[in-house]
């Protein structure tokens, strides 16, 4: 009976492996870089983002790349011990979530350095990669504030950790500062990969009479992308906002833009900044001052959005390079006051 | 009036959440009845979600996407049967491993179909079909009797199984092996073939419940969105009682849980949304503790036959 269960387990690791794949070059590399998501890289946004940094890493810096999904905690610990005993230098751990796990793995593994993507806790070897997508958020929430009709406007998140409640403030911000009035919807689905959730939670809103809605759920945004088109089709005006990567081509028709982060962009620069051994100790913050924070509007529906909103949006990004607009953030990195 | 319609929509959320539970949970009854539990149902789910999007996309039509869900669904059952059932492994262990399976192997084709990084599918979907006379009625009507094609086939199935269940000689001998296997071998009932086919028609079910999920609900397919399904399936069988009418009530029941959840939320209600999160399972927990108290699982549920050495 043993025999059997390790042949079925074995099977199913097989399986599993065929879905979280990725090798390292037969060359010898320049150095080894891993990525760990704890979703799917088909999600077409957060984690889709970070994959393209680990394949550019790869392509420009002639790194040595390998990529794992870890669902549990105890898996994140797992495989920050294996890429230890890989040899790998640097490990991207793409989420809030990875946070105590690098910090064990950091004190463990001195030799290798952690970037956590949106992570809190700063020490030698684990660094905080921040995306200060609030600045992309409130550009959104501008946009959603101006072409609103109905006065409502809705937001849809997978899990309330501290980045995405940093993203949905600033979107509100955003959304107030150009519709005082307005009202804002804010739900979320619990995960990340729920697709017919995140729809309900999307459709519930519209039926309240949210007119624009944004989400921040990975994999699981494909269902209120179709809740929206789904509106549409009914005879109603209804419009989307992509996040994290650059959406438009999702729905395009009903998509007003996307509040993008250039994550490969990130990544390349943190993987140059430790072959300079500039890397650890302090947190890195990127925005768009850097470029890699935006908001980008889409082109399939620029005929729909009046030039005097397209100009204040536009205006404002200008300010926040500038450092004129402070956009609302929630603070969640170790030791943070003022942004960096 | 509004808030008629409001209710009304509310319904029909409702019930689009507890169709995928109700019929992956009608499956499941069937299997457990026979002694078998399908924790590998959830792969069944994830490969009959990918199945009928990959069907629909090849035909056009969602109609062929339904069926080749059902197929891809039971091909993930035949591989628990496989091991779970004629090679007797531990019946837990194996469903565990065929989750994993199931939601690594989708995950893996629909990259290489679709590219790694992934593409917004928007499939073709079953329209709702409403019933002239029914669907007009006030509130339920169209709740109830304006949904797709999945939805009538969990109010039928219920009745069908049931009296599959209890009053034929098939039924007798799947719930006499799945209560004494040993009596129904000396009997002459082929106790392996019997789970055999009774895992079969549960992984069926769940790749219709996966279906549902694709064709009927999100016209779409990402990584993963079976989201356990899988799991509150078999605790449905447990609130249903293994009864197959109990169990569509109980599939609806924790739609109309879910569905509320997302109403409660957009009221925008100052409470932890977590709590809203958590509606379903504290259903669950209240039901499984007051009213299923008595009702008994199947006793040979989970062992294998002939008993291992």
């Amino acid at each position: 009976m043993d025999r059997r269960v390790t042949v079925s387990a074995a099977l199913a690791t097989t399986l599993l492996c065929g879905a979280c794949g990725g090798g390292a070059d037969t060359d010898e590399p320049a150095f080894r870089a891993a990525l760990l998501t704890s979703g799917p890289v088909s999600d077409a946004g957060w984690y889709a983002g970070a994959y393209e940094g680990l394949l550019m890493m790869r392509d420009s810096l002639g790194a040595g790349v390998s990529h794992q999904q870890t669902r549990t905690p105890a898996e994140f610990d797992e495989a920050f011990l294996a890429y230890a005993a890989d040899g790998y230098d640097l490990v991207f751990a793409h989420g809030f979530e990875y946070q105590d796990a690098a910090l064990r793995a950091g004190r463990q593994f001195p030799e290798m350095t952690i970037v956590v993507s949106g992570g809190g806790r700063v020490t030698e070897n684990v660094v905080p990669l921040v995306f200060t997508l609030e600045e992309g958020s409130y550009l959104a929430g501008m946009m959603a504030g101006g072409m609103t009709v109905s006065g409502t406007v809705g937001m849809v998140g997978g899990v309330a950790i501290p980045p995405v409640q940093g993203t949905f403030r600033a979107f509100e911000a955003g959304v107030f500062a150009v519709n005082p009035d307005a009202r804002v919807l804010e739900a979320y689905i619990g995960n990340w990969d729920d697709v017919s959730a995140a729809k309900e939670a999307a459709s519930a809103q519209l039926r309240q009479g949210a007119d624009v809605l944004i989400h921040n759920t990975d994999a699981a945004s494909f269902g209120v992308f179709q809740a929206v088109r789904e509106r549409v089709a009914e005879g109603e005006v209804a419009w989307a906002i992509g996040m994290n990567r650059d959406q438009n081509g999702i729905a395009p028709e009903v998509t007003l833009g996307s509040a993008v982060i250039d994550i490969p962009r990130a990544f390349l620069a943190t993987a140059r900044s430790w072959q300079a051994g500039e890397l650890g100790g302090v947190p890195i913050y990127v925005g768009s001052s850097r470029s890699v924070i935006d908001f980008v509007p889409n082109p399939a529906v620029l005929d729909a959005i009046p030039a005097g909103l397209l100009e204040e949006v536009d205006s404002a990004r200008v300010r926040i390079r500038r450092g004129e607009l402070e956009v609302p953030r929630v603070h969640f990195v170790e030791g943070e006051t003022e942004e960096g | 009036m509004p808030e008629i319609l409001a209710l009304t929509a509310f319904l029909e959320a409702s019930v689009r959440l507890g169709t995928p539970l109700a019929l992956a949970a009608l499956g499941e009854t069937v299997t457990e009845r026979s002694g078998v539990i399908n924790i590998g149902l959830e792969g069944s789910i994830i490969a009959g979600a990918l199945g009928s999007a990959l069907g629909a996309i090849a035909t056009g039509s969602p109609l062929a996407g339904l069926l080749a869900g059902v197929v891809s669904g039971t091909a993930v059952a035949a591989c628990f049967a496989l091991f779970a059932v004629v090679l007797r492994t531990d019946q837990i262990i194996t469903g565990t491993a065929v989750t994993l399976g199931g939601l690594g192997f989708t995950g893996a084709v629909y990259q290489a179909r679709f590219g790694t990084t992934g593409t917004a599918l928007s499939l073709p979907t079953l329209d709702a079909v409403s019933f002239p006379g029914v669907a007009r009625i006030p509130v339920v009507g169209s709740a109830f009797f304006s949904q797709p094609i999945t939805v009538y086939l969990a109010y039928l199935l219920a009745p069908a199984l049931w009296y599959v269940l209890f009053r034929t000689p098939w039924g007798l001998s799947l719930r006499a092996v799945g209560e004494n296997p040993d009596a129904a071998d000396a009997a002459g009932v082929s106790v392996v073939r019997t789970r055999l086919h009774a895992t079969l028609v549960g992984g069926a079910l769940a790749g219709l419940a996966g279906a549902h999920l694709t064709l009927a609900h999100t016209g779409t397919f990402s990584e993963g969105m079976s989201a356990g399904r899988g799991f509150i399936a078999i605790a449905v069988v447990v609130l249903g009682r293994w009864n197959p009418l109990w169990v569509l009530v109980a599939g609806l029941l924790f739609g109309t849980a879910s569905a509320l959840q997302f109403f409660l939320q957009t009221l925008g209600l100052d409470l932890p949304y977590q709590l809203f999160l958590a509606l379903p399972y504290a259903l669950t927990l209240a039901a499984l503790a007051g009213w299923v108290g008595r009702a008994r699982a199947p006793a040979a549920l989970a062992r294998s036959w002939p008993p291992q050495q």
